[in-house]
């Protein structure tokens, strides 16, 4: 047991770190936002240095790539970085040229990065397959989600079956990609909240200082944590079917309280495009919705723990 | 980062095991219906602490020099998590271990660790605390408990509330005031009391958490001698936080939380209602709120490992474990049902146990308010 970063992860994280600062920001994700773009540039930056590898290089692991991810989400980074560097390489054993999207067969059409990912993971239950994406033009959609969306016709798509079973190691990766990144955009968007209720001053003293609202921000503070070592410990357990559903479960549902209260106390400031939460906080509906959200992670958590898998 | 136990910490949770199933006796889930305070289970963790302390294993993770074993702060956490996931046979002891014992070892004399930590160490002493007031609950630093000294003693007057395991306590670990001009934090000392001095009278509040939970202590000019002290004298404020930061966590309630939630699904699945979405939903739900305050709970010690002064990271765990115990709790209700009505039922003895898990040992809003200034550094109101 030890919950602090070795020192191979302190210098990802400081590496990683530092060329977010450069190339991220929430400033930047409005401007792609604006127009629904990808952050291509970012994705090869962060390919270049090796940290959508770590999954599946020697020193690293899943725990150094749910860290990768969870960093790029806190600074607003809009790549698919989960999907590249947790699911692929969970799902593939490696990690495909370029983009990679991720969808549930029969779960809806609008896939996240779908009008610029090169390779397309399906969930269809039992199975998973992986689909080449070049060849197929998917239709960007507008979208208020600060992530790039677009419109796939899975059915017409079918790409290679993984074989009986990949769609359950599918769900394992991305529930932790999906933990990962909760966590990494409900901290940037509790912090923000925080800094805002130290600043904006109401009935003669910064709202910061009511205990009604305190006491929300502290609620907020132990769902951020806890979804971060539900995370980091799911990784660490080799993305187990369990902890990975658990992670997502309650990570989903921290979302929502996170959604809900950082937009309640931040007021109509924190509507605007002019405060930085919508870039974080928008960014987190995709995610809650995805595999079905909390309660499907959850009865999915039932199956592996109480059911033989079942659920 | 490194979630998983040693070989070594695994050998010793199984041995552990094998103790306690060979100590528990048959009738074990009725001795401890009651409560740790209760007569019986109070009268069985003596036997029981003997036998642990025999071993060494009630203060391992003690300084060999006092009588531990040097062992690290995990072994502690996996005492504590057999014995809560089976209903805390230590009883009353707990605190001595967890709390009681580390805050004498900090800040105590010589005499006063000579006299206390060897009697610790052997499970042969047995402690309350005195913290509460009628007047000072989650606001303890308003405390009236007035202890004036006299020659080389203090005469202590006031009263303590909501004092538990008080019956079998040979000492009180007992917060008054030594500056009657005094006010907040200022002017508070610990004293170390025994409390089969003359001039203490006991009530028990009766509760439906269970039996010998609630007590009112009176003092009436009970003269406490000042070799009682801990600490200085006005120097009681620094002695409380770093207690309450040790006892907050020492309790690893949420195991007992992960022990009655698997007891459900075994319950919903021989009923066959596990096949039912909305049981699974909740049970997976709940079970995402156990494993969280588990973690929490995990980097607090983790924290202590590495030598980090205390933090409100345990103020987190602790907001977190009385969520996982009330996701639990409502839950055995509802799946044991009506079976649940009966006391002593498995069920409603959790459901004691966890209906007061946010306001034990602090408030949770005391514990947000904590997590509010110190890690988010809110100001104060």
């Amino acid at each position: 047991m030890d919950f602090e970063l070795d020192d191979d992860q302190q210098a990802i994280m400081e590496a990683v770190g530092s060329l977010l600062a450069q190339r991220a920001g929430a400033a930047r994700a409005v401007e792609l936002g604006r127009e629904g773009k990808y952050d291509g540039e970012l994705e090869a930056a962060l390919d270049e240095a090796g940290f959508l590898d770590v999954a599946l290089a020697d020193e690293t692991g899943m725990l150094e790539a749910v860290l990768v991810t969870e960093a790029v989400a806190a600074a607003a980074g809009v790549a698919a970085v989960g999907e590249a560097s947790i699911v692929a390489p969970g799902l593939l054993g490696e990690r495909p040229a370029g983009a990679v999207a991720v969808v549930c067969a029969g779960a809806g059409e609008l896939v996240r990065f779908a009008a610029h990912a090169r390779t397309l993971l399906v969930d269809r239950g039992d199975t998973a397959s992986r689909v080449d994406l070049s060849p197929v033009a998917n239709e960007s959609v507008r979208s208020n989600f600060m992530v790039p969306v677009a419109r796939v016709d899975v059915d017409s798509l079918e790409g290679e079956s993984l074989g009986t079973g990949s769609g359950a190691t599918l769900r394992r990766y991305w529930r932790l990609a999906i933990a990962a990144e909760c966590a990494g955009l409900m901290s940037a968007a509790l912090d923000l909240t925080v800094a805002y209720t130290k600043e904006r001053r109401q009935f003669g003293r910064a709202i910061g200082s009511f205990q009604a609202l305190q006491h929300r921000l502290a609620y907020c503070k132990v769902a951020v944590e806890a979804t971060r070592w539900l995370t980091y410990e799911a990784a660490a357990s080799d993305a187990d079917a369990e902890k990975t559903a658990l992670a997502a479960a309650y990570a989903a549902d921290a979302a929502q309280q996170l959604f809900v209260e950082t937009h309640q106390i931040t007021g109509a400031m924190g509507y605007t495009r002019e405060h930085d939460l919508h870039v974080f906080s928008m960014r987190l509906r995709p995610l809650m919705l995805a595999l079905g959200g909390a309660s499907a992670h959850a009865r999915a958590a039932t199956g592996a723990r109480w059911l033989d898998g079942a659920g | 980062m490194e979630f998983e136990w040693s070989e070594e910490d695994r050998s010793y949770r199984a041995e552990l095991r094998a103790f306690i199933e060979e100590s528990l006796p048959d009738d074990w889930e009725e001795i401890s219906k009651g409560g740790p305070g209760s007569d019986a289970q109070a009268k069985f963790s003596r036997e029981f602490c003997a036998k642990m302390a025999e071993r060494g294993w009630l203060t391992q993770h003690w300084p060999v020099e006092l009588g531990g074993q040097g062992a690290s702060p995990w072994r502690h956490a996996i005492v504590g998590e057999e014995m809560w996931t089976v209903g805390e046979p230590r009883g009353q002891q707990y605190m001595s271990v967890n709390w009681v014992g580390p805050t004498i070892l900090e800040f105590g004399t010589e005499e006063q660790k000579d006299v206390h930590v060897s009697r610790i160490v052997r499970g042969d002493s047995l402690w309350c605390q005195g913290f509460s007031e009628p007047e000072a609950g989650s606001d303890l630093a308003a405390l009236r408990t007035l202890a004036i000294r006299d020659g080389d003693d203090y005469v202590v007057n006031g009263s303590k509330i909501w004092t538990s395991y008080v019956e079998y306590a040979d000492f009180c670990f007992l917060l008054v005031r030594t500056d009657p001009e005094s006010k907040g934090r200022h002017g508070i000392t610990v004293l170390l009391c025994p409390v089969d001095l003359p001039g203490i009278e006991l009530r028990e509040i009766p509760a439906v958490i269970g039996d010998r939970y609630f007590h009112e202590v009176f003092f009436d000019d009970v003269r406490v001698p000042v070799s009682c002290r801990l600490g200085e004298e006005g120097g009681g404020w620094p002695i409380v936080t770093f207690s309450l930061a040790f006892e907050r966590v020492g309790a690893a309630r949420y195991a007992r939380a992960s022990f009655t939630l698997d007891a459900i699904a075994e319950e919903a699945k021989r009923l066959g209602r596990l096949s039912d979405p909305v049981v699974q939903e909740k049970l997976g739900r709940a079970r995402s709120r156990v494993e969280a305050a588990r973690l929490l709970n995990y980097r607090i010690i983790d924290l202590r490992v590495h030598g980090s002064p205390p933090t409100a990271d345990t103020n987190l765990a602790r907001v977190a474990g009385t969520q996982a115990e009330s996701a639990v709790s409502e839950l055995a209700l509802e799946i044991f049902g009506s079976e649940a009505l009966a006391y002593g039922h498995f069920a409603e003895v959790y459901f004691r146990l966890a209906m007061w898990s946010g306001v034990a040992t602090g408030t949770t809003e005391v514990n947000l308010n904590l997590v509010a200034s110190r890690m988010l550094g809110l100001p104060r109101e």
